[in-house]
């Protein structure tokens, strides 16, 4: 029993003690000192803390700089998916975009009435600094999911200022060094967000879960209202860290959540935290309510900005209900319209079977007249020689009497006038 | 002269080799101990310092794990020291297996770090969720150490095939 325990002691000596060929410290002093490195920084001891910062300037350009090619690839893959998927996207895009324009006017209008109002309570943030960062390092650990960021102190970061990427809450500055700075996700476990849900103004606490996830926690009402849609969440601005109204995720609502069986309320993110490039740092201020010369004109400005709008909105609606009015008479015109082209077609057709039938009565009046001449003519010639059977012989010249020749106009006028004496008396 | 300088090049090349594969593990965002995935992931750092303290203990210096350990911590935003202690022990614990062994195996060997891996993570866990309140996943760390065992054998061997392909070491195995 004896030599085995000292085997063990030895070659555990050896283990921890020896200086191996190669090696500076033993093994056993630098457990020690990772020891007391844990233990005073546990303590925030000034000097760690130094020493801290300087490892992880140190580290996170590093890291950048070793991460180059992976992230060369990981980009290179998204550009060509991107690529891939570029004309599906834009046929996606364009009917959204579509239907993003038609909101677009009164949505402003809401924006410009949201701020008057919230001036109004004393509530309206306005954003007084403003810095773009690049990810330098997106490890996604599981400890404690972080981002770090290329700006630090000297770009006037500070701790607590807001995360943003395009408008949507990210997380928020934990840790600021010279150069650099950590941003604590909201998808980490100890983020606590104060958050609202709307529609119904749901107050609650919003904690990290997944990577794309985060969970309701100290739900002011345990039952969700029963509507279709999504329910959006959105910071409810409590507690003064944030600012109120800054979109983070949805609520897909399932029939789960609506009959209140299923335990966790999850919100799925509107972005995509492992895909974060660039972000924006940002610290939000209450508006000073000092109504100087400025802001008073700042009032009146946002006042009249407000007014127009509203104007064009209502000369819009009035022009659309013209347009409306106007449609209406025009295709009114056009029917009646359509009508009396049909009763022209239809007269002018009568008009031509008149016309026909006018021409054919002339032509029969005319063969009318043309005959009732020919019998005149015949009934004169039938009376003149009916007239000459009886008295030609006393109008004919010969040797008795001083008649006229036969044939003659004298002679027809003679036999028509029963002979020479009456031409006479 | 020229290929006796050349081959002193390529030799030190060979030298860093481990310590450069450590620093990237370290330092890289694409980790394999946090790929994502529910069912996988295991602790590419562990499998190489182990696996260098056993075989070859002057090619990875203690004073290079230490600064490896305290960049973890930076980079994964665990308190500082913390994976450190954890490397150390475990370039400890492949120390003690090396003073020990007399005839190498590698079955016996991965028996021993599926030990000393269950007894770091362990202190790790207790460490992180009893002192620091950090949430960990028992679930995840099951899945880690039982992956990390396993492809221990991979790792092992090739790296035992490089090392004997690029450096000629007759000993390494």
């Amino acid at each position: 029993m004896e030599p085995s325990r000292d085997d063990f002691v030895i070659a555990l000596r050896s283990a921890f003690l020896k200086k191996g060929t190669q090696q500076r410290f033993s093994l056993l002093s630098l457990i020690f000192f990772s020891i007391i490195l844990l233990i005073l920084g546990s303590f925030n001891f000034k000097v760690i803390d130094y020493v801290k910062i300087t490892i992880k300037e140190v580290v996170y350009r590093s890291s950048f700089i070793v991460s180059v090619p992976e992230n060369f690839l990981k980009n290179n893959f998204l550009i060509v998916n991107s690529h891939l998927k570029l004309y599906e996207e834009n046929k996606k895009n364009a009917s959204e975009l579509n239907r993003l324009k038609v909101k677009d006017l009164s949505q402003k209008i809401m924006i410009l009435e949201n701020i008057k109002y919230k001036k109004l309570i004393d509530e309206y943030f306005i954003g007084d600094k403003e810095t773009v960062a690049k990810v330098l390092i997106d490890k996604q650990s599981p400890f404690l999911r972080s981002i770090i960021i290329n700006k630090g102190s000297k770009n006037n970061v500070e701790l607590g200022m807001v995360v943003l990427d395009e408008g949507y809450l990210v997380g928020k500055i934990v840790e600021v060094n010279f150069f650099t700075s950590r941003v604590l996700l909201i998808s980490d476990i100890n983020s606590k967000i104060p958050v609202s849900l709307q529609p119904g103004d749901i107050q609650a606490i919003m904690s990290g879960k997944e990577k794309q996830e985060g969970v309701l926690q100290y739900i002011r009402f345990k039952n969700l209202p029963e509507i279709n849609e999504e329910i959006q969440v959105i910071t409810s601005g409590a507690g003064g860290f944030f600012k109120t109204g800054i979109p983070i995720g949805v609520i897909a609502i399932d029939d789960e959540i609506l009959a209140n069986n299923k335990k966790d309320k999850i919100v799925n993110f509107h972005r995509d935290f492992s895909q974060l490039k660039y972000v924006k740092v940002v610290s939000f201020s209450k508006e000073k309510k000092i109504l100087d010369l400025s802001s008073k004109n700042n009032a009146l400005k946002l006042e009249n900005e407000i007014k127009d709008t509203s104007q064009q909105q209502e000369t819009l609606r009035i022009l659309l209900e013209q347009k409306k009015i106007a449609d209406e008479i025009r295709i009114k015109i056009q029917k009646e319209n359509d009508s009396l082209r049909i009763d022209r077609i239809r007269l002018k057709k009568e008009s031509n079977f008149f016309k026909n039938e006018n021409v054919r009565l002339k032509n029969e009046v005319l063969v009318d007249k043309i005959t009732n001449n020919k019998n005149l003519v015949q009934d004169e010639e039938i009376k003149f020689l009916k007239m000459n059977l009886y008295y030609g012989h006393k109008c004919r010249k010969n040797f008795l009497n001083n008649g006229y020749k036969v044939n003659t106009v004298k002679y027809r006028k003679c036999v028509l006038n029963k002979g020479i004496k009456r031409i006479n008396e | 002269m020229n290929e006796i300088r050349q081959n002193n090049i390529i030799q030190n090349i060979k030298k860093y080799v481990p310590i450069i594969l450590l620093f990237i593990s370290v330092l890289n965002e694409f980790d394999f101990n946090h790929l994502g995935l529910i069912y996988f992931s295991f602790n590419f750092s562990y499998i190489l310092i182990f696996y260098y303290s056993l075989k070859k203990s002057e090619s990875l210096g203690y004073i290079y794990i230490f600064l490896a350990g305290l960049f973890n911590d930076v980079v994964l935003g665990t308190p500082i020291g913390i994976s450190s202690l954890m490397y150390l022990i475990l370039c400890g614990a492949g120390a003690y297996l090396r003073n020990i062994t007399l005839r190498p195996s590698l079955i016996k060997d991965s028996i021993f770090f599926l030990i000393t891996i269950l007894i770091i993570n362990s202190l790790l866990f207790m460490y992180l969720n009893f002192i620091f309140n950090y949430e960990l996943n028992y679930f995840n760390q099951i899945i880690n150490i039982t992956y990390t065992f396993l492809l221990y054998f991979l790792f092992a061997n090739l790296i035992d095939f490089f090392e004997k392909f690029f450096s000629g070491n007759r000993y390494a195995g």
